[in-house]
């Protein structure tokens, strides 16, 4: 009877305090999923009169995509990109973060230094680098000369080298931001750790590896996550600087997403990529988070 | 149960009082029938003091020039003369944002917005999605409709009719240019050229090495390549496309064409190896006398105006026989959204057929750099005025005499990427042009195998 009377009365509140949260979750992520789901069993395409209504096809859309040598060039793509920009901004991040969290005068200078690209707008951002990839006087082409480097490279036009030029844009863009996480989890460090380490005569690069680094592992697992999935969304630099060329060398999954859906208006095909990519984060984002609670306990 | 019975009778009662009062009214009713009948001319007056509507108009800003401001003004003279409409201007940025507007509002099941612009090449888009209504009756209802379409310049109706129907009515067109710098050309005793060789050569003369930098003869954006590329394929004798269900990408004069960009940087050291991603720089690289000649759009005239301290030339694309040109136009039309109400639609056109008065066509040509696309703004006085002073304002116009029809088909987004994905791999070295262009054409011809059997 007690038991029942604590359940009946605890019950309804933690509903009610995350009804709005979970109703919005509900609304804006999880319906849409769904509907990409359904919508990618279907042939549907707003620029054909025979395809406009939508025809079940089953799994033909994800045959489609998976036979497409495009589409695998676009994995390859991503898969690259991810390569080239979560590990080194995450490595970046941690040195800035370093580097600025020391009491020198000034400091704020060099925090700021680093954290404004956050600030700025993508697209903004982006074009500044296009003068900077600019071939022949372009500040880039300058630096590798002044290096002794001869040729007047093409940074965004040559397909070998599009998809190199828009992972250092992003690189650029996401360090600082990683280094903010990276110094607000150095601050709240324990100083007695470090004050113990000092009496047993550890040295810097000993504190390093064996204090600082270990106990960073939870945010450098939230900034894993972060960057993961920076590095899928983050598009408009691509947009701005290539247009996700020459000959799609520097198309990702979003970005062919975007084509898709509003270039080809393929409701179907479009709807299919949406759910590869949700299975993709969602696994990742589930592998990392069960692995951090595993070690924790 | 009671609760059910009261209900019932309160909500009877209340039909049956209605049917009384309903019953009561006629009389008036009658009486007012004949007043109306005799008065013919009040019918007429009651249609012009029209019920008041208020439609938007979503459009995009693809120039460097303060388009909201100027179309507020006309906007404001619009509802001088007709006081019982209200336009809405929306802005919703670049062509393909307005466009992603639109879909994903008549997607959603709203209402879309009555009148848009949106790219002239976006026509078989907009029909097979029936979002578009045809404008054929609207301009069957004016005193001059067979003049008014023949006034727009040619080159700008190329893509506005299909299926017998007329679909879009232009507003801010441009053209592919070739901006030379007049002043290095009479320097280096050269003529403006009149033929790919001509062409080439001049490229090649005026090409110099600065220390570290080149200053190229010519440059020619590709990063997005197809628009610049199709004066070349024109000039060659075949342009990329017949109609809507039909491009040629594997023409010989297509393919020669293709061979032609490459050569002019691997035979004449011209213009700067690849993919030239460089349709920001290009402008200001020509305006400050770094390059020579530049292919670009004829909406960057303002701005390598206000900048270049030399004479600007600017001419239609040589051909490759002597003494022929190419072209091709660009830039966007109005479109009527079928899935407004109707009496929006009509207020929609009042607001088309104002803006295209040669008074405002050349108003807007002049404040925005888009050329003017009916024959008739080139006589008013503004425009005389302002061509007396920017005689290149003219140029831009006669360039699109030698222009052909700029790309637009079945299924144009899935088909110009591919188009660009393999023009793009010539220019990169990757594939011969042939090749290349043979890739394309079966690429393309299955991409559009759905939309044309």
């Amino acid at each position: 009877m007690n038991t029942r009377n604590t359940r009946k009365k605890l019950k309804p509140l933690p509903y009610i305090l995350i009804f709005p949260t979970a109703a919005f979750v509900a609304l804006f992520t999880a319906w849409p999923v769904l509907l990409s789901i359904y919508q990618s069993f279907f042939r549907q395409r707003m620029n054909n009169i025979r395809f406009r209504e939508p025809t079940f096809i089953g799994l033909g859309n994800y045959v489609d995509l998976f036979t497409d040598p495009y589409f695998i060039k676009v994995i390859g793509n991503t898969l690259y990109y991810i390569i080239g920009t979560v590990p080194i901004s995450i490595i970046l991040g941690l040195l800035f973060a370093l580097l600025v969290n020391r009491k020198v005068r000034g400091i704020g200078f060099f925090r700021l230094a680093f954290f404004h690209p956050m600030v700025l707008p993508m697209v903004s951002a982006a074009t500044i680098w296009m003068f900077f990839f600019t071939p022949d006087y372009g500040l880039f082409n300058s630096a590798l000369r002044f290096l002794g480097y001869g040729g007047p490279e093409n940074w965004t036009g040559n397909p070998n080298m599009a998809l190199l030029a828009v992972i250092i844009v992003a690189i650029w863009k996401n360090s600082g931001y990683y280094m903010i996480y990276y110094l607000a989890g150095l601050q709240n460090l324990p100083r007695s750790v470090y004050d113990a380490a000092a009496l047993d005569g550890a040295n810097g690069w000993q504190t390093l590896w064996l204090i600082t680094f270990p106990l960073l592992r939870r945010t450098t697992i939230f900034i894993t996550i972060v960057a993961f999935i920076d590095a899928f969304r983050t598009i408009d630099h691509i947009y701005v600087l290539t247009s996700g060329g020459p000959s799609r060398a520097s198309a990702v999954l979003l970005f062919e997403l975007w084509l898709q859906r509003f270039e080809y208006q393929d409701i179907g095909v479009s709807a299919a990529i949406t759910v590869v990519f949700v299975i993709v984060l969602v696994a990742f984002t589930v592998t990392n988070f069960i692995n951090s609670e595993r070690k924790e306990a | 149960m009671k609760k059910k019975n009261t209900l019932l009778f309160l909500v009877s009662g209340l039909f049956i009082a209605a049917m009384l009062l309903a019953a009561c009214q006629p009389a008036p009713v009658v009486e007012e029938a004949p007043a109306v009948e005799e008065e013919v001319e009040e019918v007429v007056v009651e249609e012009v003091v029209m019920e008041p509507v208020t439609f938007q108009v979503f459009y995009p800003v693809a120039v460097d020039a303060p388009i909201a401001a100027i179309l507020n003004g006309y906007i404001e003279d619009f509802q001088a003369e007709y006081p019982y409409i209200t336009v809405e201007p929306v802005f919703s940025g670049g062509y393909p944002d307005v466009q992603t507007a639109v879909q994903t509002t008549i997607d959603g099941g709203g209402e879309p917005p009555a009148l848009t612009v949106l790219l002239a090449t976006a026509l078989y888009d907009l029909i097979n999605a029936d979002y578009i209504a045809p404008l054929d009756d609207y301009v069957a209802g004016m005193e001059d409709s067979e003049a008014y379409i023949a006034d727009f310049l040619p080159a700008f109706m190329e893509n506005s009719h299909y299926d017998g129907k007329l679909w879009s009515i232009p507003f801010q067109r441009s053209a592919v240019v070739m901006y030379y710098n007049a002043d290095m050309f009479a320097d280096a005793g050269l003529v403006s050229p009149t033929s790919w060789e001509s062409w080439a050569e001049a490229a090649q003369a005026l090409t110099t090495t600065d220390g570290d930098t080149t200053n190229w003869g010519l440059q020619f954006p590709s990063g997005w390549p197809y628009w610049l590329f199709q004066p070349l394929a024109i000039g060659a004798g075949q342009n990329i496309l017949k109609d809507d269900c039909a491009v040629v990408f594997d023409d010989p004069a297509v393919i020669e064409a293709v061979q032609f960009y490459m050569d002019l940087s691997a035979v004449y050291g011209a213009m700067p190896a690849g993919v030239q991603a460089v349709w920001g720089t290009a402008t200001t690289d020509f305006a400050s006398g770094m390059t020579a000649m530049i292919v670009h759009s004829s909406g960057s005239l303002t701005g390598i105006l206000e900048q270049a301290d030399f004479e600007v030339g600017v001419m239609p694309i040589p051909g490759k026989e002597e003494g022929t040109y190419a072209s091709v136009p660009g830039g966007g039309n109005f479109y009527i959204m079928k899935g407004a109400p109707q009496e929006k639609q009509d207020a929609a056109w009042k607001f088309v057929e104002f803006l295209s008065r040669p008074g405002y066509v050349a108003d807007y040509s002049i404040n925005t750099g888009y050329v003017a696309a009916r024959a008739s703004a080139y006589d008013a006085e503004t425009m005389k005025t302002y061509a007396a002073d920017i005689p290149q304002a003219l140029d831009t116009r006669d360039a699109l005499q030698f222009a052909g029809t700029e790309l637009s088909i079945q299924n144009l987004g899935q088909v110009r990427g591919i188009f660009h994905d393999y023009l793009q791999r010539a220019y990169s070295g990757d594939m011969t042009a042939a090749e290349a262009m043979a890739a394309a054409q079966s690429e393309a011809e299955a991409a559009m195998a759905d939309y044309c059997e």
